[in-house]
This record gives C-alpha cells, sequence and structure tokens, in this order.
C-alpha cells in the first residue's frame, strides 16, 4: 500500500519533469531563437560538461550552502536555547529578533561584502543570514513548547539540569529545526546564486553567468538544470532526515 | 532518628503556602500518611490541591512547614519520588519504552544498570498491559494509553512515594475505571505510600484507604475521612451499600465546605 503510493508519488514527478520538457520544446520550436535553446541542445552540453568540472563547481556551491548552515545552526540555536530557557535572556534578545527579522537580509549584501570583502567569508556570511533568525525563533518556540510536566517527572527524581538539557530541552529544539530549515533552504540557495556571481571562479551561480556573459546559451540552460538539481537534491536530503529523526510526529 | 519515624511514612506538617504577593495559597495544612498507605485527596479546582502536591514532589522550592518521609526531609532526595501528571508528561520524540529509560536512567545510571533499567521497563510495561507499545511514539497513541506509560514510568522507579496529580480526570469513564483498577492491583503488588490528587468523588473512594478533603483555598484544616470502601474487592465497590454511604457522606463534607 505505501510502497504504490511511493510509486505513484515518483512517477507523478517524473510526469511533470517530461511535461516540462515538452512545453519547453514546444516553447523552442515556436521561439526559434539561440537565446531559448532545444531541450537536447541543452542536455548535449550538459553532457559535454566532463565531470570534474561540474563537480568542481556543485561542490563549492554545496559548501558554501553546509558551511552557512552549519553555522546559523550552532549559533541559532545556542541563541534560540538561551532565549527558550531564561527569560532574562528572552527579554534581552527578543526585541533585537523582532526589530531585525523583517530587514530583507539579501539588501544587506553589499554592506556584508563591505565589511568581509569579496571572499568565501562573505558568501557564507549571507546564508548565515538568512537561515539564523528563522532558526533562532523556531528553536526558542519549540523549547517553549515542551510540557513543564516532562521535566516535573525528572526534576522530582533528582535529574541534573545537564540530564534534563540533553533528553528534554535538545531534542524539543532540534525537533523544529528541520521544518525551519526546510522553509529557508529555497531562500539560502537564492542568496547563494547571488553571492557567487561576484569574487569567485568556482559555484553554480558564477557558471550560469559566466556562460551567459560568454553568449553560450545551452551551457547557461545547463547551469540552472544542475543548480535545480542541487537544489532537489538538498530537499531530498531533509525529506530524509526528516523520515530518520521526525518518525515521532508523523501520525 | 527514634525507630518510631523510620516508618513514618509520609509527615505533612504546618505546610503553608504563599504567592510571590504573599498573599497565602494554602495552609497551613496538615497530613499523615503511613508507610505503604495510599490516601486520596479531594477538592474544588483550584484549592490547592495540585499546589500540595508539587510542594511535596519538591518542585515549590518556596514554601513554610515540614514535609518528611520515615523522619527525614523529602527533599534531601533521599526518598524517590513518582509522579503522574495529569498530562502525562511523556517525551513526544522518544518512544514508550525510552520514555521510561529516560527517568530509569536517573536513578539507575551507569552502563553496568543497563540490564536492570531494561528488567525494570519490560516488568512495569508489562504490569501496565502496554507491552506491545513498546515501540511506538506517544503522539500516536490514545489518552488512555499515554497515561498507562505515565503510571509504569511511576511503578518502573520503584519510588517511596508516588504523587498522582488528577491521573485519570481526562480519560473517558470506560478507560478511566479500566485504568483505576489496573492502577490498584498493580499498587497491591508493590504497596507505595501514594498521594492520589483527584476531583472525582467516586475515584476518591475507589482509590483511597482515607480520603483527605480540601476545602476551597485550603484555608482550613484538611478533614480526613475513613474510607471502608477501600477494603471490598475492586470489582464489588461499585455496588456496595457502603460505596453509596460513603458518596452521600463525602458529598455532604463537601456541601458544608465549601
Amino acid at each position: 500500500m505505501v510502497k504504490t503510493t511511493r510509486y505513484h508519488y515518483i512517477l507523478r514527478i517524473l510526469l511533470v519533469f517530461l511535461g516540462i520538457n515538452a512545453v519547453w520544446y514546444a516553447a523552442a520550436l515556436l521561439i526559434d531563437m539561440p537565446i531559448l535553446p532545444r531541450p537536447s541542445a541543452v542536455y548535449e552540453s550538459l553532457l559535454r560538461l566532463g565531470y570534474a568540472e561540474m563537480w568542481l563547481n556543485v561542490g563549492y556551491s554545496l559548501y558554501r550552502v553546509f558551511a552557512g548552515m552549519l553555522l546559523a545552526l550552532a549559533l541559532g540555536l545556542l541563541i534560540g536555547l538561551l532565549m527558550g530557557r531564561s527569560a532574562f535572556w528572552n527579554r534581552l534578545l527578543d526585541p533585537v529578533v523582532y526589530l531585525t527579522y523583517p530587514v530583507p537580509k539579501i539588501a544587506l549584501l553589499p554592506v556584508v561584502m563591505l565589511f568581509f570583502g569579496l571572499g568565501e567569508v562573505s558568501k557564507i556570511l549571507m546564508i548565515v543570514l538568512i537561515l539564523i533568525f528563522q532558526i533562532i525563533i523556531s528553536v526558542r518556540d519549540g523549547v517553549k513548547a515542551i510540557p513543564g510536566t516532562a521535566y516535573e517527572v525528572l526534576s522530582s527524581i533528582g535529574a541534573t539540569a545537564l540530564h534534563k538539557f540533553w533528553h528534554v530541552t535538545l531534542p524539543g529544539a532540534l525537533a523544529v529545526i528541520l521544518s525551519t530549515i526546510r522553509i529557508s533552504l529555497g531562500t539560502a540557495i537564492s542568496v547563494l546564486f547571488f553571492t557567487e556571481i561576484y569574487g569567485t571562479e568556482h559555484g553554480m551561480g558564477f557558471f550560469i553567468m559566466d556562460a551567459w556573459q560568454r553568449l553560450d546559451y545551452p551551457g547557461m540552460y545547463a547551469g540552472i538544470l544542475l543548480f535545480s538539481l542541487v537544489g532537489f537534491i538538498l530537499f531530498l536530503l531533509v525529506d530524509a532526515l526528516d523520515g530518520i529523526f521526525m518518525k515521532w510526529r508523523r501520525y | 532518628m527514634s525507630s518510631s519515624s523510620r516508618n513514618d511514612g509520609l509527615r505533612i506538617q504546618g505546610l503553608t503556602i504563599s504567592y510571590a504577593e504573599g498573599a497565602p495559597a494554602l495552609g497551613p495544612a496538615s497530613l499523615h500518611i503511613p508507610e505503604h498507605g495510599i490516601y486520596t485527596l479531594i477538592g474544588p479546582s483550584g484549592c490547592g490541591k495540585s499546589t500540595l502536591l508539587r510542594a511535596v514532589a519538591g518542585l515549590l522550592p518556596g514554601f513554610v512547614g515540614d514535609i518528611t518521609y520515615n523522619g527525614q526531609s523529602v527533599h534531601g532526595r533521599k526518598a524517590l519520588i513518582g509522579l503522574v501528571p495529569q498530562s502525562y508528561g511523556l517525551l513526544p520524540w522518544k518512544t514508550v519504552a525510552a520514555n521510561l529509560r529516560t527517568a530509569l536512567a536517573v536513578i539507575l545510571p551507569g552502563r553496568k544498570r543497563k540490564e536492570e533499567r531494561e528488567a525494570r521497563i519490560s516488568r512495569w510495561l508489562e504490569a501496565m498491559d502496554i507491552a506491545d507499545l513498546a515501540g511506538r511514539y506517544p503522539l500516536s497513541l490514545s489518552g488512555g494509553q499515554q497515561q498507562r506509560v505515565a503510571v509504569a514510568r511511576a511503578f518502573a522507579l520503584l519510588p517511596e512515594i508516588m504523587l498522582l496529580d488528577e491521573p485519570f480526570s481526562a480519560l473517558d469513564a470506560m478507560t478511566r475505571e479500566t485504568l483505576q483498577r489496573l492502577f490498584l492491583e498493580n499498587w497491591r503488588t508493590r504497596p507505595v505510600t501514594a498521594l492520589f490528587v483527584t476531583h472525582d468523588v467516586e475515584e476518591a473512594i475507589l482509590l483511597g484507604e482515607k480520603i483527605v478533603v480540601m476545602a476551597p483555598g485550603g484555608r482550613r484544616e484538611l478533614d480526613i475521612i475513613d474510607n471502608p470502601v477501600f477494603s471490598l474487592k475492586h470489582e464489588d465497590k461499585r455496588s456496595s451499600a457502603e460505596f453509596f454511604e460513603q458518596t452521600k457522606r463525602i458529598r455532604k463534607v463537601m456541601r458544608e465546605q465549601w
């Protein structure tokens, strides 16, 4: 039963993929200009890329996303836990988060570039900026949502603060992190594209813009496809983690 | 310590609890439950039943008075407390067995005692008839099943004192009756000094050796009423004449107080 629904799901995705290609093919025939090559030409150019070049660019992009994500997780978890567990820190930091949350982080890109240069630091920092506020807020709310009685049972038998943190607070915080990542991952990938336009010779953003400047349109579309694939794989990864760690919620 | 206080049971003396603003919330209340005795505490909502329970559990730091078990303060952590909260207090991201394991790891730490922990888990899941749910997550269980887990967890600690805070009040009537019977059976196989808070007169009569009636606001001495029903066979309790007599009596006390 479960197997057939999953099979159908994959089949539907494949059908949609083929459908998009069909529309694309029709549009390419209709427009008949080099700015919209046919799917076949793009796939051909994708194959011509060569593994070394492909993986170098994909690898750089993935490295930046993961580095930014890990940093944002570490910092966001720390601040979120502080705010969730301590009324003092919540009072102190809540206005800060409240005021900075609505600032469109991409607008800070020039500032970050001015302060941290055009290298890796500013690229990773932008991703951190995008993710961290979401993580702080969801961790704080996740920790606050843990029932007080869960602590009380352990407190009444003399559990140490560390035991309670390890078994109650931390899992409670982690429980909400995956859904936050799922939501903010899309934004993080978009921002990654912007940061890869400048100061680098690697990464999917660079690859796409480089092909565009060289008027290599099949190459540009191949890059877009590859970048989409990276995003898709990241989403599958989040799904897989969800399947492992979020079993308790699926009822 | 005199020999008489060694098996003294749970003794609450002059317990007074105030709100943060200084207004009295409860007390002074005094109560003595002999070792391996089970008393039910009944009172209207907001009278301070849960507050009293939390004070005994060591969850309220600010109170005046003495709470001792067998002559020693309960908050020296000498007496182990098994708490069964109304809202179960289970961790949703841990399986049923892991919920018990988390609590047992506090009192039986270390790798060497793993076997003992696991043995207690299977013993008490079995006793509460939920051995087949060991690998399930709390969110997939019904309220009754979750409360069975919470009761199993409290028993598995083999506590000196068991504190139950309206554990069955959110359950439907049939489930509640089953759990009352199951709880009492397990209590009889391993008697533990227990205070059972409820707002249900029938439950108070079915489960308590004595019934403690608390006035609204807890500003009066507690009434402690003998309960002849308790010594009857559990299945016969509800239909017995004593049960009806006792119901009338408790209701009368409550009417006078409230």
